[in-house]
């Protein structure tokens, strides 16, 4: 589980690809993933994985995407083994499992490069609902602040006498429950105040606001798209020849 | 000549939240006037915090309950306007740093406010650039919230109301969780944007040893009702201030004994240096 | 008793260390008062009283035992530990089994808790909450509670995390009450605190830290005559002391409280008549 999330989770750093418009990044991400969906053969998968290594490469995060592909190697194994036995050929099952870490890695690229800030801002283009937005931020503000209260509280409850580890299952179930029920009330005392906070400063004023920050597209990020592009015609045509 | 009416008005007000048989306020008349520094006072339960929830809405908007009387703000009265549209005139800064910045950075928080009531990209930067000069935090503009110290959150937390330009500033015991250095520097902020701008301000706080020498006036609320209310020099005095729960510092609680003794001096000292140069004055002059 | 010999800490991503070279006895019947500025690691330390932190190196010994050798819960039936955050701590349906929480954890047989709960209940005054949910106490109460909870076990060190912030006066009176209890009992209260008001009054050994550092570790009246070390922890002098600096030609000792500082400054004006 950790190492699946590993791959979804943004670290700061400075690379040609981090510093593309995260709508360009979204771009190559989604272009990568639909792809995936769409190739049938070994060579369509190798040219693919082969793009998604060279960004991997350029952007600095191919240790982390190919922990995250090593640590799904029990997955993918179990794929492959339900394939042949249903009755599919190897080939084939080798290609599920192929499109498999293509999807995975495609997605992963953009999460891993993409700040939550950056996120807010794409989400702001698109036109999502600005509650939804505003959900998001707020939990991705608050979440290390919770992890850190439910450390505080196991602190608490151990001084206490509680032994996380002891008994059977049952007893190590009800064992949780002094840590839960004051992280979650924590929690809905941190929303409410965050509620009369948020008020406090206009939330909820107008539907419409203003947006001070807003994205760019520079030369790179239009070079970027070219390149893009020209790699699905290419794409394209290389498909074309291999169906004909 | 015309009489600006007081920014703040309390007129027969009452409330009693939803599902509560006992109001927790009752009957209050209250006049805060333009410039003042209040602190509100009292023990816990007394009503202080819904009394400053009241100013600038959140008491009926976000709480409902049972809401008799009046409370005018700015000549608006506070029911008719919802928070949002009162925000401009007040700013509200709450116990607790951490859940009062909500975006990925200082800057990008102190923005937030401004983006809601729909100021123009000119204006925001102008403003910004102000606050954070204001308040001495140009250089965590682009901080992340763990990355600050709690009196650095306070100190942001003021910042995003401020630039909302507000005329009245409530705050509803900030500096609780602070260590007594930060929580002073953080009354001398205060103090100095009550004096060079003009803010009228409301604080409750436990810890009045901080504001003796800042505050102008004190009010004293005790179950849902005002007790005392006036000039701090002389409310400080007077000897049933423990039962409102309020620590009354050593050096006056000092004087108020030495006041019912044989011994007259000349003057009553809100803090220790002035005391004691009144002492060395009438022990030499002897 | 309990011996902090030559402890180094540092928590385990951390460069630096938290503590470093903490040596410190605390027998029992003994009031102390750890102070020091934000981030000087009281709070870290205060942990590993009751194991919570074992030491990287050096080592801490309650009653003799190793700290590295026993669990949290093992210590902490004779090291009661109270946190700041009562939220943190307060779960239960009813305050009766709040109470009970930690004496249920320790085994002990049913008439004791029963016995031990009702104390708890009548000395914090908190009989008529014995079957309301805790949640619904007032922000006092629920310190009173967390506080109520720990004494209900009977450790004999009783380590309290600023306790006075978010108190009124007449609950900071009733806090120094039960500690000057707790220490006629022969029981050891250890709190950290920025309050140096309280502090004040109560007199107690105090130690400061520094960046890490036991920087003093006295009799409270000569820690507050120390100007450097309390500068160094960033601690403000209580209003008494300073009122002693301010007239030194007049008086030579700080007072304590307002019955001593009325009799002394009486005297200096007799003096003169």
């Amino acid at each position: 589980m950790f190492w699946l999330a590993q791959g979804l989770i943004y670290r700061s750093q400075k690379s040609p690809f981090h510093s593309l418009d995260p709508r360009i990044k979204l771009f190559f991400s989604i272009m990568l993933f639909s792809l995936s969906l769409l190739s049938g053969t070994i060579l369509e998968f190798i040219v693919i994985l082969s793009i998604i290594l060279l960004i991997g490469l350029v952007s600095k995060v191919i240790k982390r995407m190919a922990k995250t592909i090593v640590f799904s190697a029990s997955f993918l194994v179990l794929i492959f083994i339900i394939d042949i036995l249903v009755g599919y050929s190897i080939l084939f099952s080798v290609i599920v499992c192929l499109r498999f870490v293509s999807v995975v890695s495609s997605s992963s690229i953009f999460f891993l490069t993409t700040s939550p800030d950056e996120l807010e801002l794409v989400m702001k283009t698109f036109r999502l609902p600005y509650d939804l937005i505003f959900a998001f931020v707020t939990a991705v503000r608050f979440v290390p602040v919770i992890m850190l209260d439910a450390l505080q509280i196991l602190d608490s409850q151990k001084s206490r006498g509680l032994e996380i580890e002891k008994g059977n299952i049952m007893k190590r179930i009800r064992n949780y429950l002094p840590v839960l029920v004051p992280l979650i009330v924590q929690s809905i005392i941190r929303s409410e105040e965050l509620a009369e906070a948020m008020e406090s400063r206009a939330y909820g004023f107008s539907k419409k606001k203003t947006s001070y920050y807003s994205l760019h597209l520079r030369k790179r990020d239009y070079l970027a798209s070219v390149l893009c592009l020209i790699f699905i015609i290419q794409f394209i045509i290389l498909v074309y020849f291999l169906h004909i | 000549m015309e009489t600006l009416a007081p920014p703040i008005q309390f007129i027969d007000f009452s409330f009693s939240y939803l599902g509560s048989s006992a109001p927790i306020l009752k009957n209050i008349n209250l006049e805060i006037n333009e410039g003042e520094f209040v602190l509100l006072v009292g023990p816990s339960g007394c009503g202080k915090s819904t009394l400053l929830r009241c100013v600038n809405g959140l008491i009926p908007h976000l709480y409902n309950g049972v809401y008799q009387g009046k409370v005018i703000v700015d000549g608006e009265i506070v029911s008719e306007k919802s928070v949002s549209e009162l925000a401009t005139k007040v700013g509200f800064v709450f116990q607790n740093p951490e859940n009062q910045i909500f975006m990925f950075t200082v800057e990008k928080d102190i923005v937030f406010g401004l983006e809601n009531i729909r100021v123009d990209r000119e204006e925001i930067s102008r403003r910004i650039s102000w606050v954070l000069k204001t308040l001495n935090i140009e250089h965590l503009k682009d901080r992340a919230p763990y990355e600050l110290s709690d009196g650095q959150k306070q100190r942001v937390a003021i910042a995003g109301t401020l630039v909302m330009n507000p005329k009245i500033l409530i705050l509803d015991e900030p500096t609780s969780l602070l260590d007594p250095r930060t929580a002073y520097d953080f009354i001398l902020t205060l103090k100095r944007l009550n004096k060079e701008l003009g803010i009228t301000v409301i604080v409750v706080e436990h810890r009045i040893d901080l504001l003796t020498n800042v505050a102008d006036r004190i009010v004293v609320m005790d179950n849902g009702k005002i007790m005392h209310d006036g000039p701090l020099r002389d409310i400080i005095k007077l000897k049933d201030l423990y039962l409102y729960g309020v620590s009354v510092p050593p050096i006056i609680a000092l004087q108020n004994s030495l006041s019912e003794s044989q011994i007259k001096l000349p003057n009553f000292c809100l803090n220790v240096k002035d005391f004691a140069k009144m002492v060395k004055e009438e022990v030499s002059s002897k | 008793m309990i011996e902090i010999d030559s402890l180094y800490f540092k928590y385990p991503m951390a460069k630096d260390n938290i503590l470093k070279n903490i040596n410190l006895k605390i027998g029992l019947g003994e009031a102390v008062a750890i102070m020091g500025s934000n981030g000087s690691g009281k709070t870290t330390l205060i942990k590993h009283f009751n194991g919570l932190l074992k030491p990287n190196e050096g080592s801490v010994k309650v009653f003799g035992k190793d700290t590295r050798d026993e669990s949290v819960a093992f210590l902490s039936k004779r090291v009661g530990l109270v946190f700041q955050n009562s939220g943190h701590q307060i779960f239960s349906d009813t305050v009766w089994n709040e109470l009970a929480f930690a004496l249920k954890n320790f085994n002990l047989e049913e008439e004791v808790i029963n016995k031990r709960v009702k104390w708890a209940l009548e000395f914090f005054n908190l009989t008529q909450y014995k079957d309301t949910s805790p949640l619904l106490l007032s922000g006092g109460e629920k310190k009173r509670l967390c506080l109520a909870s720990v004494l209900a076990w009977n450790p004999d060190y009783v380590i309290l995390d600023e306790p006075t912030v978010g108190q009124d006066f007449l609950q900071k009176e009733k806090l120094r009450e039960v500690i000057k209890m707790l220490i006629t009992q022969n029981k050891s209260v250890i709190i950290v605190s920025h309050d140096v008001e309280f502090v004040w009054l109560l007199q107690p050994r105090s130690v400061l830290l520094s960046n890490g550092e036991v920087v003093k570790d006295d009799k409270c009246i000569n820690v507050f005559k120390d100007k450097d070390s309390l500068e160094r922890c960033e601690i403000i002098n209580p209003q008494f002391v300073e009122l002693q600096e301010e007239l030194s030609t007049l008086i030579s000792s700080p007072p304590i409280d307002v019955l001593e500082s009325r009799a002394v400054l009486l005297n200096l004006f007799k003096e003169d008549t």
